[in-house]
């Protein structure tokens, strides 16, 4: 970690893009290094400690899987995808490899910077070792195996409550199916998607204000579920997503 | 095999020589009746008759033994001095002479009879196959149809595996695997070399494979390289069969080529490939167009964004508005963009529906999340039956057709109206629809809509579009296997579309046990 501002490291070929970038993150209080290429990438990832790597999946001289899978073999840096729409399959793939997030291209400052700020958050309770999640009106304590919604205990059974384990864990970041699967039903299941289906259907009925449009426990399509992070909607502002992002210090 | 061949037919040869032998016997017994019986002397040219069934259907060695063993039998019997072969008679030499000679020309007439039935029964077949083969190049719809036609017209006539390689380019391509047929590598190579018109194949050549398969490579047609090369796998055969077999290729392809010009498939096939080619570069072009297209608009709407919330225009609004209107077109050319590059990868057959099992819920609670901005100045009804079956498909093509609809009910209705989106599914099926209040459909808007770059007379001055939402829509909704419809009580009086989808219910082995453990 930085002394002062948090480093993030944009790994995107495109000038522009990086520039706009920059001009974002640097309205946030982020120090920024670029990167044009997957090799430059991997370079200044290891000369100097980044706290955020910002990286497209189409660079010139090397696939981004293969970046994020390099930089996810020494360290726990929060990664966040650059791709373009239908390309589900590859999202899927990425998060796997041990990517944070992915934001669509083309997107808004405020998209990504609501992304950064879950995934900064994520990282810092990881560093602290804070057990308790807490996403509105519902509150999961890790340590104790306690969810409560508005201060009332809630029954959940064994699978419910591993699911919900699984994504707090992970709170703010998508979860894929393949992981949710793999971690709570075993690796047998990994493509009974039906399985999920059901029990997150189950879960909405116990932890969702209003079941019906789900707010806490949000469907990513094609990809995954994840935790929502409290105040981490879209609509939130980049000042929010600075307020955030100032925090790791 | 020409050994087990070989002793097929000694055993063939024996089972005549022995059932001749029961012939004469039989007509032994039959002459002592009727000299016994009868009185009669003389009956001796009964032996004529094992002789010319032996040869009509056992063939000359056979009969040769009914003449032999015919007259041995009269002189032994019947021919003084009984039980003795001596002839003294000259009638028996006569009869001896008379027996060969009807055994030879008995056996002959009815080899040849013999022959030419099986041959007119091999041109029944082929003539039956060589029809079905027109018909069904009558039916082909495309080259590959055509291609398919000509490889099994000739497996089934050889009844050998028989790969058809189109051009040059697919015999390097096909990595020596097709149709579950592995051709091996020389094999590969002499068809390249057939394929780039290297080879006068009008005989063909013959490969034998490491494996001892002798293969045949030639072209279906050596006027026309248009038809392809094909490959033909005979087994291990001895030279002189081969060479048999190679003649009828020659004769079986004789005959399919001149059903292929007389339909005058090679100019077909030939307008077929240049007018895919145009579509392929066309579609091609578009594709990388708005690829093009969509890199710089990535960095105008980042860039917006960032301009809009900067700490300089806090406190300018016209230049915020400035910002945010520059953010809402570059978001709009996306969409139309994207539109042009869904269309693209229609019609080029690149949707590959990824399927998992999907909440209808979650795939209209997205879709609407996808519209919310746009679906703002609507009121906005939602009405989702509780409990909705999972459905099997691709969430994220369901999602983008619904959007969509969606964007199409905002389009063409007036701000402040209201826009109904149901789910309910009856038996079997998964019904969402998405009713509005806007302009609704004429007759003959309601024939139009689904087809692409369709757009409405009445609106084309009034509202922008490209025209191709709903025909991706329909497209996306089709890979799902599911239908969409729209109804309209007419112009002015609203629309509602809706998407249909089938259910089946997944399997779930112990559930709920599984919950309680």
């Amino acid at each position: 970690m930085s002394d002062s501002s948090p480093v993030a490291l944009i790994v995107d070929d495109e000038i522009q893009i990086r520039r706009f970038l920059r001009a974002g993150f640097e309205l946030n209080n982020f120090i920024v290094h670029e990167a044009g290429t997957g090799t430059e990438a991997i370079r200044a990832a290891t000369l100097r400690p980044v706290d955020l790597i910002i990286i497209d999946l189409g660079l010139p001289d090397m696939d981004g899987a293969d970046v994020v899978e390099r930089i996810r073999s020494w360290s726990s840096v929060p990664i966040i995808v650059l791709s373009v729409r239908a390309a589900e399959a590859e999202k899927v793939r990425l998060l796997e490899l041990g990517a944070d997030d992915y934001v669509v291209k083309p997107f808004g400052m405020a998209e990504l910077m609501a992304r950064v700020r879950v995934a900064l958050r994520r990282q810092m309770r990881a560093a602290s070792g804070e057990p308790t999640v807490k996403i509105g009106p519902l509150t999961i304590d890790l340590s104790a195996r306690a969810v409560t919604l508005n201060g009332a205990r809630l029954a959940l059974t064994p699978k419910e409550y591993r699911l919900l384990q699984v994504l707090a864990q992970h709170a703010g970041n998508v979860v894929t199916h393949q992981q949710l699967l793999k971690e709570v039903w075993g690796t047998t299941h990994v493509r009974d998607t039906h399985y999920l289906r059901i029990f997150v259907r189950k879960l909405r009925q116990k932890i969702e204000p209003r079941p019906d449009s789900p707010r806490i426990l949000v469907t990513e399509l094609g990809i995954g579920y994840r935790l929502a992070q409290p105040g981490a909607d879209h609509e939130a502002g980049i000042n929010g997503a600075a307020a955030a992002a100032g925090q790791p210090q | 095999m020409p050994n087990a061949l070989r002793f097929d037919r000694i055993r063939k040869e024996l089972r005549g020589i022995f059932l001749t032998l029961c012939l004469v016997g039989l007509a032994t017994a039959l002459i002592e009746l009727i000299v016994q019986q009868l009185g009669l002397t003389r009956g001796t040219v009964i032996y004529l008759i094992p002789v010319v069934i032996a040869a009509t259907r056992w063939g000359l060695v056979s009969a040769l033994v009914a003449a032999v063993c015919g007259v041995m039998a009269a002189a032994f019997f019947f021919f003084p001095p009984y039980y003795n072969f001596h002839i003294r008679d000259p009638q028996e030499v006569i009869n001896l002479i008379l027996f060969v000679f009807v055994a030879f020309v008995v056996s002959q007439l009815a080899t040849r009879l013999k022959r030419q039935l099986e041959l007119s029964r091999q041109r029944e077949i082929d003539m039956r196959d060589l029809y079905a083969f027109s018909r069904r190049l009558a039916v082909a719809f495309d080259v590959s149809d055509i291609h398919a036609a000509i490889e099994d017209h000739l497996a089934s006539v050889m009844q050998r595996k028989v790969v058809l390689f189109a051009g040059v380019r697919e015999a390097s391509a096909s990595s020596g695997r097709r149709a579950g047929i592995t051709v091996p590598e020389p094999v590969l190579a002499e068809v390249a070399e057939a394929a780039s018109g290297h080879r006068d194949s009008t005989t063909g050549v013959t490969v034998i494979a490491d494996n001892g398969d002798v293969w045949l490579v030639r072209a279906v047609s050596p006027r026309n390289l248009e038809f392809g090369v094909i490959a033909i796998n005979f087994g291990r055969e001895s030279p002189e069969r081969t060479e048999e077999l190679r003649l009828r290729v020659q004769a079986v392809l004789a005959d399919a080529t001149a059903t292929l010009e007389r339909l005058g498939v090679a100019h077909a096939i030939s307008e077929a490939r240049m007018r895919s080619q145009t579509d392929e570069l066309r579609e091609a072009l578009i594709g990388s167009v708005s690829h093009e297209l969509r890199t710089p608009l990535a960095s105008i709407l980042g860039a917006a964004t960032v301009l809009s919330a900067a700490p300089a225009l806090k406190n300018e609004k016209k230049l915020k508005a400035l910002a945010n209107d520059v953010r809402d077109e570059a978001e709009r050319l996306n969409n139309d963009i994207q539109n042009l590059l869904d269309a693209s990868r229609i019609s080029s057959g690149g949707i590959k529906p990824r399927t998992e099992w999907a909440e209808p819920a979650d795939i209209i609670d997205s879709a609407i999340e996808r519209c919310r901005r746009r679906l703002s100045d609507r009121r906005l009804v939602l009405e989702v039956a509780a409990d909705l079956p999972l459905v099997h498909g691709d969430p994220v093509l369901m999602q983008q057709a619904l959007v969509q609809v969606l964007d199409n009910a905002v389009k063409y209705s007036a701000p402040g109206t209201q826009i109904t989106v149901t789910a309910r599914a009856p038996e079997g099926r998964l019904i969402v629809s998405v009713s509005d209040q806007g302009s609704g459909l004429t007759q003959a808007e309601r024939g139009q809509i689904w087809e692409r770059f369709a757009r409405g007379a009445r609106h084309a001055a009034t509202t922008s579009g490209s025209g191709l939402g709903l025909w991706i829509a329909n497209a996306f909704i089709a890979a799902n296997g599911g239908t969409i419809n729209a109804v309209s009580a007419g112009p002015d009086l609203g629309s509602t579309v809706t998407i249909e989808l089938p259910v089946t219910q997944p399997a779930v082995p112990q559930m709920e046990s599984d919950t309680d453990e």
